[in-house]
Formats: C-alpha cells, sequence, structure tokens
C-alpha cells in the first residue's frame, strides 16, 4: 500500500481550513493546516507536501504571491504542484490566471468556495 | 507661506488709510495678527500669500471693486471668511455682496468696539464651518469604513458556511437519505439568497458614498447581451424558457461600465426568468432613434399589478406573487436603476397582467 499523498493547507480563516479539511480527507489525503503564511512556509519544510493550497491571503495579492514565491524558493517547495484560493470573485484578466515571468509559479487559482468534486477533481489532476 | 497664528490672520484691504491703521490697531489691541493693502490686486497678492483667516474688504475702491475681489478671494482662498466696509451705508449693495459670498458688513462710521464685536463672529462663525466639514469628512470615512467592514464580516461567515455545507455532502451525501439532502439544498438557497442581498447592498452602498464611478469605456450593446446570455443561460435551461435576441446591425456603442451593465442585464433576465412560467419566452431586443439607444427585455410572465409598477425600483418593494418560490434581495432593480442613472440612462417599465413585462433600458446618445 502506498503511503497517502500530503496536502498543505494555508488559510487565516480556521472554519475555513476546517470545511477544506474535512473534503480533502474524504478524498484519501493526509492533510496539514497552517493558519498564516509564515507557519505555512515552515510546514513547507517540516512536511514536504505533495501539494499546497494558499489562501490569497487576506486583502492583497501581494500577500499570497509573496507567500508562493517563499515556497517557490524552499528546495520542497520548488517543484510542488500550488493551487491558490481567491476570496474575491476573480474577474477580467484573473479569471484565466496564467503565470507569467515575474510572478511565482502558480498552478491554478480557484474561488471560494469550493465545490468538493472540482477540488478533488483538480487535486488528483496535480498530483498526477 | 502662510503666517501662522493661534489668535487669526486678518486682511484689511480699503484705499484709505486712516481706515487701514484704525483697523490694524483696534485689531492688534484683541491680539489679532493684521496685514493690510490698500488695492485689491494687492490685497489679492497678499491673501494669496499669506492665507488670511478673515477679510475686511471695503466695497467702493478706485481700481477693483469690493466685489470683485470677495469673489476671487472666496473662490482662492479655502475657508476665508469675508466681510465688507461699506461706506454708504446702503442695505442693497450690502446684501448683493453677502450673496457674492461676504458672510457680515460694517457700516462706516464705526467704532473699535463695533469692529472688534464683528471680527469676534466671523472666527466663530469661520470655526463652526470648519468644524462641520471635518464631522463630515469623518462621516464620510466612517461610512466608506463601514462598507468594507460589512463587506468582509458578512461574506466571510457565509462562504465559511457554504464550505462546510460541501464538506457535509462531500463525507455524508451518500448516507443521507434524500430528506437531509434536501435540507442541505434548501440551505445552500437561502445563502446563494443572503450572499445576493450583501452583493447588492455593497454595490448600491458604493454607488450611494461615491466610491463606485462606472468606467467610461465604449461598450458594444451586441457583445453585453450575447454575454449576458450566456450567463443567464443555464437558469433558463433549468426553468424550461426560450430566449430570443434581436439586436439591429448599426447600433451604436455606448459609453460606461461594461461589467455593471452586464450585471443590469442579467439582473432583468434574472427576475423575467424567476416570473414567467415554464414553456414561456423571453425576449431581448436592442436598437436606437435620434435620442436614445434602448435594450428592452420582455417575458410572457404573469404580469405586474399596475399600481404596484411604480414601486417595484423602490429598495425592498417586492411584488406579493403567488406561487413564488423565492424571494428575491429586495434590492436588485434598485440597483439597476442606479446603475442606468450613473450612466446618465434611465430604465422605465410596463406590464400586463397575465400577459407578460417589459423592461426598457435608454442611454443618452
Amino acid at each position: 500500500m502506498t503511503a497517502r499523498k500530503k496536502i498543505l493547507l494555508i488559510d487565516d480563516d480556521r472554519d475555513f481550513l476546517m470545511a477544506t479539511k474535512i473534503i480533502l480527507e474524504s478524498g484519501g489525503y493526509e492533510v496539514f493546516l497552517a493558519e498564516d503564511g509564515k507557519s505555512g512556509v515552515e510546514m513547507v519544510k517540516s512536511v514536504s507536501p505533495d501539494l499546497t493550497i494558499t489562501d490569497m491571503m487576506m486583502e492583497t495579492w501581494g500577500e499570497g504571491f509573496a507567500v508562493v514565491s517563499k515556497i517557490r524558493s524552499i528546495e520542497a517547495g520548488k517543484d510542488m504542484p500550488l493551487i491558490m484560493l481567491s476570496g474575491v470573485d476573480l474577474q477580467g484578466p484573473y479569471q484565466s490566471f496564467e503565470p507569467s515571468e515575474e510572478s511565482p509559479r502558480v498552478d491554478l487559482v480557484l474561488n471560494k468556495p469550493v465545490k468538493a468534486d472540482d477540488l478533488l477533481k483538480h487535486v488528483k489532476r496535480l498530483l498526477g | 507661506m502662510a503666517v501662522n497664528t493661534d489668535k487669526g490672520l486678518i486682511l484689511i484691504i480699503d484705499d484709505e488709510e486712516s481706515i487701514r491703521d484704525g483697523c490694524k490697531q483696534a485689531l492688534e489691541k484683541s491680539g489679532h495678527v493684521v496685514l493690510t493693502a490698500e488695492n485689491g490686486k494687492e490685497g489679492i497678492r497678499i491673501a494669496r500669500e499669506s492665507k488670511p483667516e478673515i477679510a475686511f474688504v471695503d466695497l467702493k475702491m478706485p481700481s477693483m471693486s469690493g466685489m470683485e475681489i470677495i469673489d476671487i478671494l472666496s473662490r482662492d482662498i479655502p475657508d476665508i471668511v469675508s466681510i465688507v466696509i461699506t461706506g454708504y451705508a446702503s442695505i442693497v449693495s450690502a446684501v448683493e455682496s453677502m450673496k457674492k459670498g461676504a458672510y457680515d458688513y460694517l457700516p462706516k462710521p464705526f467704532t473699535p468696539d463695533q469692529l472688534r464685536a464683528v471680527a469676534k463672529r466671523a472666527f466663530e462663525h469661520r470655526n463652526l464651518k470648519m468644524e462641520t466639514r471635518m464631522l463630515r469628512d469623518e462621516k464620510e470615512q466612517m461610512e466608506k469604513n463601514f462598507i468594507t467592514f460589512v463587506s468582509h464580516e458578512m461574506r466571510s461567515p457565509l462562504l465559511v458556511i457554504e464550505q462546510y455545507l460541501e464538506a457535509l455532502r462531500a463525507v455524508a451525501g451518500r448516507c443521507l437519505d434524500k430528506n437531509a439532502n434536501d435540507i442541505i439544498e434548501r440551505c445552500n438557497k437561502r445563502i446563494q439568497g443572503l450572499k445576493a442581498l450583501v452583493e447588492h447592498w455593497l454595490d448600491i452602498s458604493h454607488i450611494e458614498s461615491g466610491i463606485f464611478e462606472p468606467e467610461k469605456n465604449p461598450v458594444d450593446i451586441s457583445g453585453i447581451i450575447t454575454r449576458s446570455v450566456e450567463e443567464i443561460a443555464p437558469l433558463y435551461h433549468i426553468r424550461e424558457l426560450s430566449i430570443e435576441t434581436d439586436v439591429s446591425d448599426d447600433i451604436p456603442e455606448v459609453t460606461g461600465d461594461g461589467e455593471s451593465l452586464m450585471r443590469v442585464l442579467t439582473n432583468i433576465m434574472g427576475n423575467a426568468a424567476k416570473y414567467t412560467p415554464s414553456g414561456g419566452k423571453v425576449s431581448i431586443r436592442a436598437g436606437h432613434d435620434e435620442y436614445y439607444v434602448s435594450i428592452s427585455i420582455s417575458d410572457t410572465g404573469m404580469g405586474i399589478p399596475k399600481e404596484k409598477l411604480p414601486f417595484i425600483f423602490e429598495p425592498f418593494y417586492s411584488v406579493k406573487r403567488e406561487g413564488e418560490e423565492q424571494k428575491g434581495s429586495g434590492l436588485g432593480l434598485n440597483f439597476c436603476r442606479k446603475i442606468m442613472e450613473a450612466h446618465g440612462g434611465k430604465i422605465e417599465v410596463s406590464s400586463q397582467v397575465g400577459k407578460g413585462t417589459t423592461f426598457v433600458l435608454k442611454f443618452p446618445k
């Protein structure tokens, strides 16, 4: 039997973490939680997750991407699939988010709330 | 550079030297700092430079009249309070100057005490004026903060509840019987309703507080109709309604905010779907005449009674209709009207009970 894949979830809302954890566990994943960007980055180092899902981090785009940049600069996070969740409805150019040269690589951007089926489907695909 | 003084800076513009000196002495005695000028041109230069709080201006001077000076001062110097010194105690000219923005007038001859009394009143008036403005600014800021606060504090818990319902479905969906799943579905519906209410309320608050300014871009009418129809198509499919569009080829672009106009369209199309029995039809037509570019949305629904039509754009006014499954937010049409008004346009409605309702969006050409 192969070990369960590890997913790290970073969000500042504990309830959102719990709800999303339940969904991911129903898909058979082992889920680790971090309530802020800093501890999220630490956990990438200590846990070496197979995939990370992070909030766009509070109000600004900048902060979420700052966390992603940090994660990408760590060996364990360099090539890891990463999903970003947005609390605001993505509109216009952000709807189809394409990572550019300057921005750190984000594999997928999803709107909150996330449908359970959608989330599990995307996670499965990214974990290939 | 402005001269700083706690006691208040006063400017006196008068062509009579004796008046200038007399006023200066009298006002300095009560601790004011006094600047003087012997004509309008010099007075305005000093005022622009030193930003006095109060100005006494002689109404009748050779080169530039007191009225003109007051006009310029009240335009150039923020919060300045001007007082007219009038040689011929004519009520008419005093009233005229007060219309131009003077706060008070002082008829010659006057005693130092009278002068000081008028100055004191003028300072009090100025302080009140500034305090009022400060409070108003503060209130506006609080309103803006409140909107942001509500936005965050109301949306976040709703989002978390939705996510928990998804979690519940994920772990127990298959084990729950139909009743339990129905309950989850009802919860979801009510949350969607509450979310729509919050969004509409936010939109309207943004418009009312002046935060929202519609973009002024060229908007392709045909394009926003197509996109709105695409967006609403799933709802129409579920409710078994057909949708038909007819946009005239030569329709001109309108100037405005495409995103908000699309929301106006989907709002009205959503209403049409809600109040039209299955098998019905919604037609969207766009055309133009000499004055307006118009989009009309007609349904074959139950219609709105004539006596209720004037109120449907009011916030939280809801026409009670039989068999209505879901109540709206009560703000949708109010939002539509506000957006149309922000575009310099309007929204009109006509309806016949039992036959259907038509909404028309009109944009000025």
